[in-house]
């Protein structure tokens, strides 16, 4: 298996470079930036598989989502994986709605961080913890979709992945838990990110939240 | 522009006018700084709501509006006076002009008192509220036409009219002059007390962060040796900076996700294991969820003493509240505790049981999971 071509695009010099030491030989780092135009060069110039895409970059506009944005014509060969200190659902929601296709917290180890890599490299999404609890409380805990192309809720297996996710499950202890294979987690989890980049839904909640409407 | 001023000088007094109300490029730029809000929808949390930048933008404008009640009031005041005196009215300019020193006079001990007490007197008052102001406009104008009427006994009625528009023409002309210099002044004062305000929330924020992040960082440096000490001063760190950066103020203390969050970073300290939380919705306490908050901490205690390593908590606030606590360690067969051994029957289970709660927990090579849940009672095995 040859090695995944990744970007690491962080401001920080010595989180760059430690996380590359961690990360181990199933990927490659083609190439690193530090601001939104240095990373859209960097990235239109070697064309990576995953962009490591940290939420909090300088430049105008600022944040991982305007690199997103300014990449938006590779987005079918390359995927992005935020990685955040932030505990705002704000930033990594915002990151995500951009067409991150994960979030990742920035104290995991390295070859969690390589799991996630092959993972988004395989085309799936990657949920932590703490962006399935952020998923369940935009989307509700018990509203339930009755088909499952309604975009405003999740379904009743969706919301149970969620769930074990958010309690600390991988995606392999989630399905033997709940009797499925991991490919069938996978399609799940796409589906929520999906609902998830495109609902509404989101918006109101934080609308409320806000508001203290909640 | 050339035009008004050919017609009658008009235009140049404009010019004048406008020279001083436009803000300069500092005034403007101070102005857009001010607010905290320009970083994103959290707000730092500024030490106290009520001073530095909070107050800027409602009680600004009310401020404002009531400058300018103000001294609309006088003005009318003095309007009414000249009225009356032209209607020959017996006006003893010997007591009056005596009054308006001592008013000026007050006015200007007004404009010495510095804002805060300013303001709080206009709080006192009651002026700064909707119905307040209200009620200020509504005495007002029974006042004053309170007095026209009383005038209107004594003299014929368009002599009045013809009268107040005179006096009205000289009064415009009077606010045309002082207006700007009395608002510039204003406005200087206000550009300064933002500057102050931005001034004391940098140094709030410089010595919060001495406080906390520079002295952890000086331990930091002196137990480099120690693995696990660094380990946790930087967790310990993290989380109390991430609470003050994060954390909306204090709405959410004493509810059941901001307890368990507390809990779970005092066992974080103790043991040293990194205890990750995840919380969806919220609650407030009841005793029940007192209960469950105890019966938490004693599952997250064993799991930092008896396993180790990471520890998710996941709760779930809602009618039923719920809380899963997981490790990653060895596992146990909850059945073969010895009896003398009272963390998990007694503090755990009992305690639960007593308040209506369920405690089921699963344990395997793969680690150790507890399911609390609180409110109905609870047949599903998982």
């Amino acid at each position: 298996m040859t090695a995944v071509p990744i970007v690491v695009v962080d401001d920080h010099a010595i989180f760059r470079s430690g996380l590359k030491a961690d990360l181990d030989d199933r990927v490659e780092v083609l190439g690193e930036a530090a601001t939104v135009d240095e990373a859209i060069a960097v990235i239109h110039a070697v064309r990576p598989r995953v962009v490591l895409l940290d939420v909090h970059l300088p430049g105008s506009p600022a944040g991982g989502a305007a690199v997103i944005a300014g990449c938006t014509d590779m987005l079918a060969e390359t995927s992005f994986l935020a990685l955040s200190v932030s505990d705002s659902a704000e930033d990594v929601v915002t990151v995500i709605r951009a067409g991150a296709r994960g979030y990742v917290t920035k104290s995991i180890s390295g070859r969690e961080v390589t799991d996630a890599v092959l993972r988004v490299a395989s085309g799936d999404a990657v949920f932590s913890p703490r962006l399935a609890g952020f998923v369940l409380d935009a989307f509700g805990t018990a509203a339930v979709a009755q088909v499952d192309d309604e975009l405003d809720r999740l379904s009743a297996r969706e919301l149970e992945v969620m769930r074990h996710i958010a309690r600390g499950y991988s995606y392999k202890e989630v399905a033997k838990e709940l009797f499925i294979s991991v490919k069938t987690v996978e399609t799940h989890v796409s589906a929520v990110l999906r609902k998830l980049q495109l609902s509404s839904r989101y918006e109101l909640t934080r609308w409320a939240a806000d508001r203290r409407l909640l | 522009m050339s035009v008004l001023g050919l017609a009658g000088g008009a235009g140049t007094l404009l010019y004048a006018w406008l020279w001083i109300m436009v803000p300069t490029v500092e005034e403007e730029v101070r102005d857009a700084g001010t607010p905290v809000k320009a970083r994103g929808s959290r707000p730092l949390r500024s030490p106290d709501p009520h001073e530095s930048g909070a107050d800027d933008s409602p009680a600004e404008g009310r401020r404002r509006g009531l400058r300018e009640l103000l001294i609309g009031v006088v003005l009318l005041l003095a309007a009414a006076l000249l009225i009356a005196y032209r209607l020959g009215a017996d006006i003893r300019w010997g007591m009056i002009l005596p009054l308006a020193a001592i008013a000026v006079g007050s006015v200007i001990a007004w404009r010495q008192l510095d804002e805060s007490r300013r303001s709080a007197l206009v709080n006192s008052a009651g002026a700064d509220r909707k119905m307040g102001l209200l009620r200020v406009c509504g005495g007002l104008v029974l006042v004053i036409g309170g007095l026209l009427f009383m005038i209107s006994g004594t003299v014929a009625f368009d002599i009045i009219w013809s009268s107040l528009a005179a006096s009205v023409a000289v009064l415009a002309g009077v606010v045309l002059v002082l207006a700007p210099w009395g608002l510039k002044l204003w406005k200087d004062l206000e550009t300064e007390r933002s500057a102050r305000a931005r001034e004391t929330e940098r140094a709030e924020i410089a010595a919060h962060l001495h406080d906390s992040v520079l002295q952890t960082l000086a331990l930091i440096q002196n137990r480099a040796g120690n693995e696990q000490d660094v380990l946790k001063l930087a967790r310990a760190q993290e989380r109390q900076l991430r609470d003050w950066l994060y954390r909306d103020a204090p709405d959410g203390e004493g509810n059941l996700s901001e307890r368990i969050r507390s809990i779970a970073g005092e066992i974080e300290d103790a043991y040293g294991h990194p205890i990750d939380v995840v919380v969806v919705g919220d609650a407030a306490m009841t005793p029940g969820s007192e209960a469950l908050v105890l019966a938490t901490r004693e599952a997250v205690q064993n799991a930092a003493k008896h396993a180790g390593g990471q520890i998710s908590v996941y709760v779930e606030a809602g009618e039923r509240p719920e809380v899963f606590v997981r490790d990653r360690g060895q596992g146990f067969n909850p059945d073969e505790i010895p009896a003398d051994r009272l963390g998990i029957r007694e503090s755990l289970i009992g305690r639960m049981n007593r308040h209506g709660g369920t405690v089921t927990i699963r344990s395997g090579p793969d680690g150790t999971e507890a399911r609390l849940t609180m409110g109905a009672v609870e047949r599903d095995r998982l």
